[in-house]
């Protein structure tokens, strides 16, 4: 009878009533919503029912200020640039001199209190962090890791440009997401908004589109250096395995970035790419299939090399890159002849 | 793993000593990005024709840094020792980057000397020619 303890059995019971209510509920939603869609409000538009239940509640509704007094921040966003500057400006400079001043006044009503010289700022933070989880010794071990010599002529740090540029990738990429449309009847036209509405966005853009090439370069280059100077020998093999599995990752980044602009040349070259994946012998139809979406380059091609480039390949690459420099750090750099 | 323990006179510390160089490093691919976004303000990237899936256009061509393989493809021909061309043309660069994944194990005894580097850039330089021109013949086709 141990077995149908008391506890048990409340557990049982809790675990039956969630049940319950998790059916309840789900299949009352169902009755709520309206079983047959309504076509003339079918096509995407927003639940305009729904949004005046949610406005009829005043802390969930946001007013715009009257034009005498919007400082216009939206205004730069939709390029109308007024106004920006100046209250921005102004932010900063009597923002930055009244946290000067409430700092002053704090130092001074400090010192006076304890009777004791001002410690500064940082090395007070750095104690109380230190206090709680004594990082001091393992960080100094780490940072004073004595690197050799021969690691700093220039194509020693073809690598680490390398990962520069993956970070230079990263920023403008979520610049760019930050305009761009993954749908092949917005995809053009967002980019040309990039390139002559954004602010700056065609420099952003031409930094993305030159630096994913120069990383192929540099990678590839660095991947030379270390094949001729043998640094990929034991016991560095899986170094020299997870590089070369992030130069594969880069050029499937190149890959599938190609194909978002959504102009002829991205789109021929995707199909062509595709089909080329296609020709591989037994399972070359199920690889064109889960690259297109389909058996044609469609609006499902684009959002997945879409997910597949701003979601997947980034993940995967930072999580080879962490073990890429785990091994670099635990090996050190390889000594040559 | 003899060589990761380094005398103090042959080494330099991480931090701040190598961070520096690094910073240094970084701040001259910064430059050269912040140039490259300079540029383009009067010279954007540009975008060419929007797609048209009826219309296939006369030349299709990848990415330069697949040209080279593209060229090859297009070059097989289509039966080679009674095996499709096609299936050639995408077995070799899959076979190409397993041998590249296997390398340090197929290469695995230790370096003698100095001169094996002279071999393996003698050897990198070939291959990279040969891309190279494989890159500009696609081009240029």
């Amino acid at each position: 009878m141990r077995y149908i303890s008391l506890k048990r059995f409340g557990m049982l019971i809790m675990l039956v009533i969630a049940l319950g209510l998790f059916i309840f509920v789900t299949t009352h939603a169902q009755a709520n919503s309206p079983s047959t869609p309504d076509k003339s409000n079918a096509a995407g538009s927003p639940n305009w029912a729904l949004a005046e239940l949610v406005s009829g509640s005043q802390l969930l509704v946001v007013t715009p200020p009257s034009p005498t007094q919007d400082t216009c921040l939206s205004c730069h966003v939709l390029g109308q640039n007024k106004g920006i500057w100046t209250p921005l400006a102004r932010w900063l400079l009597f923002g930055g001199l009244g946290l000067v001043f409430a700092f002053g006044v704090y130092r001074s009503a400090n010192t006076w209190v304890t009777r004791s010289p001002w410690r500064s700022v940082t090395s007070r933070a750095a104690g109380w962090v230190d206090d709680r989880y004594q990082v001091s010794e393992p960080l100094t071990k780490v940072l004073k890791k004595p690197v050799p010599k021969y690691a700093l002529r220039w194509f020693y740090c073809l690598g680490g440009i390398t990962a520069f540029l993956f970070v230079v990738q990263g920023i403008t990429g979520i610049l760019l997401a930050f305009y761009y449309k993954p749908t092949p009847d917005a995809a053009y036209a967002s980019i040309q908004y990039i390139e002559s509405q954004v602010y700056f966005g065609s420099a952003i853009r031409a930094i993305h589109h030159w630096c994913a090439n120069g990383m192929i370069v540099i990678c590839v280059a660095h991947m030379l250096r270390v094949f001729i100077m043998g640094a990929y020998k034991r016991p560095r093999e899986l170094n020299w395995v997870s590089g070369v599995l992030l130069l594969v990752l880069t050029l499937v980044f190149g890959f599938t970035g190609y194909l978002l602009p959504w102009d002829q040349r991205a789109f021929w070259a995707t199909t062509v790419g595709s089909e080329i994946a296609g020709a591989i012998p037994a399972i070359g139809n199920l690889a064109l299939v889960l690259l297109r979406v389909g058996w044609n380059v469609t609006g499902e091609t684009l959002s997945r090399f879409y997910g597949l480039h701003v979601i997947v390949v980034p993940l995967a690459t930072v999580s080879f890159m962490f073990a890429h420099f785990l091994m670099i750090r635990r090996q050190g750099i390889a000594k040559p002849l | 793993m003899s060589d990761i323990e380094h005398k103090p006179e042959d080494s330099i510390p991480f931090f701040p000593d190598h961070v520096r160089t690094e910073f240094y490093v970084v701040l001259g691919v910064l430059a050269v990005t912040l140039i490259i976004g300079i540029i383009a303000l009067f010279k954007p990237v540009g975008l060419g024709e929007p797609a048209d899936p009826l219309n296939t256009p006369l030349h299709v061509k990848p990415e330069w840094y697949f040209l080279a393989l593209y060229q090859i493809l297009k070059k097989i021909p289509p039966m080679v020792l009674g095996i499709q061309g096609k299936i050639i043309g995408v077995a070799l660069p899959i076979i190409l980057v397993g041998l590249i994944l296997a390398w340090p194990f197929i290469d695995h005894k230790p370096d003698k000397s100095r001169k094996i580097y002279r071999y393996r850039m003698a050897f990198v330089i070939l291959a990279v020619l040969i891309i190279i021109a494989l890159t500009i013949w696609g081009e240029v086709s």
